[in-house]
């Protein structure tokens, strides 16, 4: 199976904060984990979002081995198994990586894994308006940035 | 557990019509997503859209009819509701006549249509909106001066785009969306973005012209004066099809590249550049927003953007400014039934012989409103109906509109929330979102498409707008209403031979598209042709052509202030979490958004020991707010830039906070501030100071 990245192309991000909710309606979170989120320095807007590191630093931090990369190369938390100690949190480069304060767990981007089952796109990707989410095989996600010159 | 129905629906959580699936389990919204097939929005969507499970089913929205007893807010049903209003209606006009109730919508949620008719059918000219200052004055001018309102033909391939002080992207597109704007400019559209702030397009723009707030009608002159002088205009169009053309260059050549620098701040150097762009790459489209509506140029810079567009034969062309030809459907204006308005009425309406294009376009100023609840002149407004509304948040001078709202002797309110302005009222009424409406969507919107908002739930006892002004008329015995809402739609789709039924399963309608109408037809106005010299003004006994008019408490106009109010102040900056007053409870927006900003630039900012986070007072001559600092250098040091609309639902009295950050709340609404035919109100520009807040 064929390994799939997320990627944002940052210049066309216009800051609507449309991925964000998309993400907090799919994975029915509330006030306070930000899977993904845009911060505004307006004109520029910065999305801060999971990259499923092909060697990624929240998996290696996890004593407890709640995290894992599946075959897609997706890197996905067990919550049952997560102890809530918070070292995936300091571990991720790119501050991805949400405590859920209400169960006291680590959570984080699992690239809607579901829908992705059901040859749905990622819900952020599926609303953002100016396209500037990009998803698909790991390898040819270097090409949007061809397509975007 | 039953099965999960996906409904085909159309959001209204801004001026919409994005499509949008609903999914439905056991009778609740679980999730709305995208729908691709939409010929508008193609599955995207916005926050404000994507949040309206956690607004359709809040905890502090009202899901039953109320009236305001000795006790507070007590639960009544729909009978005694509509009776008490009925009523109370019924014995104003017999004491005092139809046009002593005022009807009032915000923005609208799409029941303009009913709202009107009720009003009509009632026999009151005064129908209070934001029409005044907001979109309807665009179209106002714009059917006097060529006929119809030119709209941004994105899909047509423009290859030059003027983004004037607008964000379709980001915030309410009243048409197509941004997404058609977006494939437009990512086709390789030239783009040229008017803004005194530096935003997202600015940043992207081949020119971005950074003017001082309130002076477009200036800059679009001198444009004007460019392509005039470098003989860049449309010579045959010109010829053909321009009333007043010689008179109009005349006006235009009082505005010299060096006095429209003195004006806008903006390098002649720039404008030529800009103008010459516009001018010579053809398609060329110039979209245009609300701040060139807020200000007492409303008319005037309307009918001078118009005059570009004219003039560089860029009117109803694909790709230009195009008039689209709506599916042949029963217009909003019919079903309003303006014709059963009578004339000794229509004669009434509050300021309507002062604001005559207002009057025109059947609606009043906020102002005449406030006037005549407060001062009894020319004659008492005595009740109210305001359907979606919150004018004590949302109108220049806040605080006159509290106070007329909490004088008037009857009022009553639909909206989904206990509002500041909802807290003035004696009566509530329970709306239906629009996951709760049918209906024949985006029907007043001048792109060409109906489209199917298709009930996908109800929720408690609310009500979809439509059925409340149906039943409430029906209760006060008007005649001309039906029995239930899908008749009316019935009705609305009859010429097409389609019913709601079948619509519901067809999704949209979009008109045949057919652009160079005027070639046959010429335009409609009374000469046939784009009245740059209005016909119809100088009838009116005001100047038939356009000019800039400075703003009446700016830094050239009132330098006696700059002492005490060094900064100009640009209201009423929009997000894309929230729809002007709106949304402020909703969870997933408030933790995007959770205070109201006020943009400040670095320097600026420095200067008054202000940091970055911190709370800080915006005043003005009327009144300060308080919002907190952000600090922006894409801004000019003198020009302030602060968030409209914000009141505080977490705040359990009846105030909600309105006067905190209520921005309106230094916003002046005197007549001398407003346009002289629109009587649009100046919401964006004023002066101000800004201090740290001492107590936080």
């Amino acid at each position: 199976m064929k390994k799939v990245s997320l990627m944002f192309y940052k210049r066309d991000c216009m800051g609507c904060h449309a991925c964000e909710v998309a993400c907090k309606q799919e994975h029915g979170l509330g006030v306070g984990p930000r899977l993904v989120r845009v911060i505004e320095k307006a004109p520029a807007f910065i999305p801060v979002y999971c990259h499923h590191c092909a060697k990624a630093p929240c998996k290696d931090a996890c004593p407890v081995d709640a995290i894992s990369r599946n075959e897609q190369g997706i890197v996905l938390i067990d919550g049952d198994l997560c102890i809530g100690c918070r070292e995936c949190v300091e571990a991720c480069p790119f501050g991805a990586m949400q405590y859920e304060e209400n169960k006291e767990i680590a959570v984080k981007c699992d690239l809607c894994v579901d829908r992705l089952a059901e040859d749905k796109l990622p819900a952020c990707m599926s609303v953002c308006p100016t396209g500037c989410i990009h998803f698909g095989p790991e390898k040819n996600i270097a090409s949007v940035f061809e397509q975007h010159a | 557990m039953g099965e999960t129905k996906k409904i085909r629906t159309a959001c209204r959580s801004c001026h919409g019509g994005c499509g949008v699936i609903a999914h439905v389990k056991d009778g609740k919204v679980i999730k709305v997503e995208g729908d691709p097939d939409s010929p508008l929005s193609y599955g995207t969507l916005c926050a404000k859209c994507l949040a309206i499970t956690q607004l359709a089913y809040h905890p502090d929205r009202i899901l039953h009819p109320m009236k305001k007893g000795a006790k507070g807010w007590e639960r009544i049903t729909w009978d005694e509701a509509l009776d008490t209003v009925a009523g109370k209606f019924n014995e104003v006009i017999e004491e005092y006549g139809a046009e002593s109730i005022v009807v009032g919508q915000g923005t609208g949620r799409d029941y303009e249509s009913h709202l009107y008719r009720f009003a009509n059918l009632l026999g009151t000219p005064n129908v209070l909106t934001a029409g005044h200052m907001c979109y309807v004055s665009r179209v106002g001018a714009t059917l006097i001066t060529c006929g119809n309102l030119p709209v941004s033909d994105w899909n047509g391939g423009p290859k030059c785009i003027v983004m004037w002080a607008c964000n379709p992207q980001w915030t309410n597109p009243d048409e197509h969306k941004g997404v058609d704007f977006w494939k437009a400019y990512k086709n390789g559209s030239k783009l040229i973005v008017i803004d005194p702030r530096k935003g997202f397009l600015a940043n992207k723009a081949d020119l971005w012209l950074q003017l001082r707030p309130g002076t477009d009608a200036a800059l679009a002159m001198g444009f004007l004066n460019v392509i005039i002088e470098e003989d860049l205009y449309d010579k045959e169009f010109v010829d053909q099809y321009i009333n007043g053309w010689d008179p109009f260059v005349e006006r235009v050549r009082e505005y010299p590249l060096d006095r429209v620098e003195e004006i806008t701040w903006v390098k002649q150097d720039l404008i030529r550049k800009a103008a010459r762009m516009y001018a010579t790459t053809k398609p060329a489209c110039i979209n245009w927003g609300v701040p060139t509506e807020q200000t007492l140029n409303c008319t005037d810079c309307t009918r001078i953007l118009t005059g570009l567009m004219a003039a560089t034969g860029n009117l109803d062309v694909p790709g230009g400014n195009a008039f689209f030809v709506p599916p042949p459907v029963r217009t909003v204006s019919h079903f309003c039934r303006h014709k059963d308005l009578p004339k000794e009425q229509w004669k009434k309406r509050l300021g309507g012989d002062q604001y005559k294009l207002a009057s025109r376009v059947a609606m009043i100023t906020p102002k005449v409103a406030w006037e005549a609840i407060l001062t009894g002149k020319p004659y008492p407004l005595k009740a109210g109906l305001l359907c979606g509304s919150n004018p004590v948040s949302t109108r220049a001078n806040a605080r006159e509109a509290y106070e007329a709202l909490k004088k008037i002797e009857f009022l009553a309110v639909i909206d989904f929330f206990l509002t500041p302005t909802a807290e003035l009222a004696d009566i509530f009424l329970p709306a239906g979102t629009w996951l709760e409406q049918n209906h024949m969507a985006d029907n007043w919107k001048r792109h060409g498409y109906v489209i199917a908002r298709q009930k996908a739930v109800e929720i408690g006892e609310c009500w979809q707008d439509h059925k409340i002004f149906q039943e409430l008329g029906k209760r006060m015995g008007q005649d001309g209403w039906w029995d239930t809402v899908e008749d009316a739609l019935d009705y609305l789709l009859e010429p097409t031979g389609l019913t709601w039924e079948d619509f519901k399963e067809k999704g949209y309608l979009k008109g045949d598209q057919v652009y160079y109408k005027y070639k046959e037809k010429g335009f409609s106005t009374p000469t046939g042709k784009v009245e740059l010299y209005s016909t119809v003004l100088e009838k009116w006994g005001h100047d038939p052509l356009p000019k800039y008019t400075e703003i009446p408490e700016s830094p050239v106009s009132r330098p006696d202030l700059l002492e005490d109010y060094p900064y100009i102040l640009n209201a009423g900056l929009r997000t894309p979490t929230f729809f002007h007053s709106a949304n402020r409870q909703i969870p997933w927006l408030r933790e995007i958004r959770p205070d109201p900003i006020v943009e400040i630039h670095p320097e600026t900012a420095k200067k008054h020991g202000i940091e970055e986070g911190d709370w800080v007072y915006i005043a003005s001559p009327r009144g300060r707010a308080k919002e907190r600092a952000k600090l922006n250098d894409g801004i000019d040091p003198q020009v302030i830039v602060a968030e409209h609309g914000w009141w505080f639902p977490e705040i359990k009295d009846p105030g909600h906070g309105w006067d905190i950050s209520n921005i309106n709340l230094l916003t002046d609404n005197s007549h001398e501030f407003m346009d002289p035919v629109m009587g649009a109100t100046n919401l964006r520009v004023l002066l101000c100071n800004i201090s740290p807040c001492e107590d936080e």
